[in-house]
């Protein structure tokens, strides 16, 4: 289990793609939408930074879906998973070895995106307990979630596709790019029923209204227990991931 | 010793092996023969322990494969037909992980990985990026990293496929080398002259059903009679057949005969006889193609 993790964490470190995806990216969002946005008089400079950097890091939180994609087709296609499959390792290690260097790549990244916000732009952080878990718990839904993605899909170019309807679609829905409260109320309903809607309503009560765990709980039930669907789906689908393998 | 016993596959209604049971003893290569799509991958994966639904029940040694999956698995090594490498990273980032997920650690694991890159010849790239390697290079690592635990059984899935005849030779000398420390290797091939080379005993595989099953030379006693092989002007099927039962093969004919020497020399006289002038004339010795073109009527490479 250690030996996958720590093997698929030296690849990860060494892709390039990753690192553009996971930080230069949202930075480069951040500080364009922020210089957009904070002319408006309409709304406070700290409301500003308060929606786009937590919003923006949740939206690409989501692209870990795509390396993890891309790493389990490439395993299965070269033939490693049935390679693996053929060691005494336990489905549930091979699992747990996948995925704790993308929930580990997921926490660096919220942690940068947060300090570029509190070192560039004054970002209140709050309740760092009740901060930490709802970021611990939004790292569990994402690579919960990428890896039922990266298991089901039959190729790599449709995990793709079907990650940047899940971030991008979830990010427009789910008020990341701009607060539920403009949107017609069917929307506003179809919100909640979304991940990145909880995310962000966390982030708000502790940064905005000084919340904490007790005022996150049902935020972070939700987004454990969509991250544990996740993993079980993809713990279900795997005996035919591993048929699709070559060998 | 591995008994196979009554092993049944279906995928959805195609039925991959088809009641399929042998023995093979300890300390033997066994070769698994057959054309594409005949169920060699299919059995390749079950007892290599990857594929785990399935009827029937294999035992290993002591232990059954439906009840001690695990220890089974620690005695395989298993070399896949595709190269299965990490190649961003190196040759050495490689053996530590196959290494650890035999449960090989610290100095066991140095000990081993020097000894295996010895028995591969790799140990002057051991810090390079497999990346970096020739497909020959690749092979022998990949079969490197099946070896660092000391299994006792290696599964070899066609190892050859696509390499130069140096690595090819150098492959085979690691199976003689695993074969003399009395390990049990079950090799998979589409090249019969190597299952011929390196095999003791062979089971023959077509549309799921084990053809035949038995040692080299049994099987060759039994299938392929000695027979020789004419080619030339004149040489007509019709005036072979007063030898013995011909048939036309390549650009000649293949003349059965029990006695074979007898029959050339009848042969070379009735051909000084009628002035017949034989470009090829030649003892042809019965290969494991001849078997299975014998059982199924249809030639490996064409199957």
């Amino acid at each position: 289990m250690w030996a996958i993790a720590r093997t698929e964490l030296k690849k990860t470190v060494q892709d390039k793609g990753l690192w553009f995806w996971t930080f230069v990216l949202p930075i480069v969002f951040i500080v364009a939408f922020v210089a957009i946005f904070s002319g408006d008089e309409s709304t406070s400079y700290k409301e500003v930074v308060t929606q786009i950097i937590p919003g923006y890091t949740i939206m690409f939180a989501f692209f870990i879906m795509i390396s993890m994609v891309i790493v389990f087709v490439k395993d299965r296609e070269r033939g490693m998973v049935a390679r693996i499959a053929s060691t005494p390792l336990s489905i549930h290690q091979y699992f747990f070895g996948k995925w704790l260097p993308f929930m580990i790549v997921v926490l660096v990244q919220i942690t940068v995106l947060f300090g570029f916000g509190v070192v560039v732009y004054d970002l209140p952080l709050g309740d760092p307990f009740a901060l930490i878990l709802l970021s611990l718990a939004l790292a569990f839904i994402v690579t919960g979630w990428g890896m039922a993605m990266a298991v089901i899909v039959r190729t790599e170019n449709m995990g793709i596709a079907m990650t940047q309807i899940l971030a991008l679609g979830g990010a427009l829905l789910g008020g990341l790019w701009m607060p539920v409260e403009f949107m017609p109320e069917v929307v506003q309903n179809i919100s909640k029923a979304l991940p990145q809607y909880w995310a962000l309503q966390g982030y708000k009560e502790i940064i905005l209204s000084g919340g904490g765990v007790g005022d996150i709980w049902f935020h972070l039930v939700f987004l454990i227990v969509a991250g544990v669907a996740g993993g079980v789906l993809a713990l279900v689908s795997y005996p035919r991931f591993l048929r699709q393998s070559r060998s | 010793m591995i008994k196979v016993e009554n092993i049944s596959k279906h995928y959805g209604t195609l039925q991959a092996l088809d009641n399929i049971s042998f023995t093979i003893n300890e300390g033997t290569c066994f070769g698994l023969v057959g054309p594409n799509g005949a169920g060699k991958s299919t059995l390749m994966k079950i007892l290599s322990g990857i594929l785990l639904n399935f009827d029937g029940d294999i035992h290993v040694r002591d232990w059954q494969v439906s009840k001690d999956r695990l220890k089974i698995k620690q005695q395989i090594g298993y070399i896949p037909q595709e190269i299965c490498l990490e190649d961003t990273l190196t040759a050495r980032d490689n053996l530590i992980l196959f290494g650890n997920l035999y449960g090989l650690k610290g100095k066991e694991l140095q000990h081993r990985m020097d000894e295996v890159l010895d028995q591969i010849g790799l140990t002057d790239r051991v810090k390079d990026k497999v990346v970096t390697f020739s497909g020959g290079m690749k092979r022998r690592l990949n079969i490197g990293c099946a070896l660092l635990h000391k299994p006792g059984i290696v599964i070899m899935d066609e190892p050859t496929v696509g390499i130069d005849p140096q690595s090819r030779n150098s492959i085979f000398s690691i199976i003689h080398q695993l074969k003399a420390e009395g390990s049990t290797i079950i090799y998979s091939s589409h090249y019969m002259e190597e299952v011929e080379q390196l095999c003791d005993s062979i089971g023959l595989i077509d549309k799921g059903q084990l053809m035949e099953f038995g040692r080299m030379e049994e099987l060759l006693e039994k299938y392929a009679k000695p027979s020789l092989f004419i080619a030339g002007e004149g040489i007509e099927l019709g005036m072979l057949q007063s030898f013995g039962e011909a048939e036309a093969k390549g650009n000649g004919y293949l003349l059965n005969s029990e006695e074979p020497l007898l029959t050339l020399e009848k042969l070379v006289a009735h051909c000084r006889e009628h002035r017949l002038e034989p470009r090829r004339l030649e003892l042809y010795h019965p290969r494991l193609e001849d078997i299975f073109f014998n059982l199924t009527g249809t030639q490996l490479r064409d199957a």
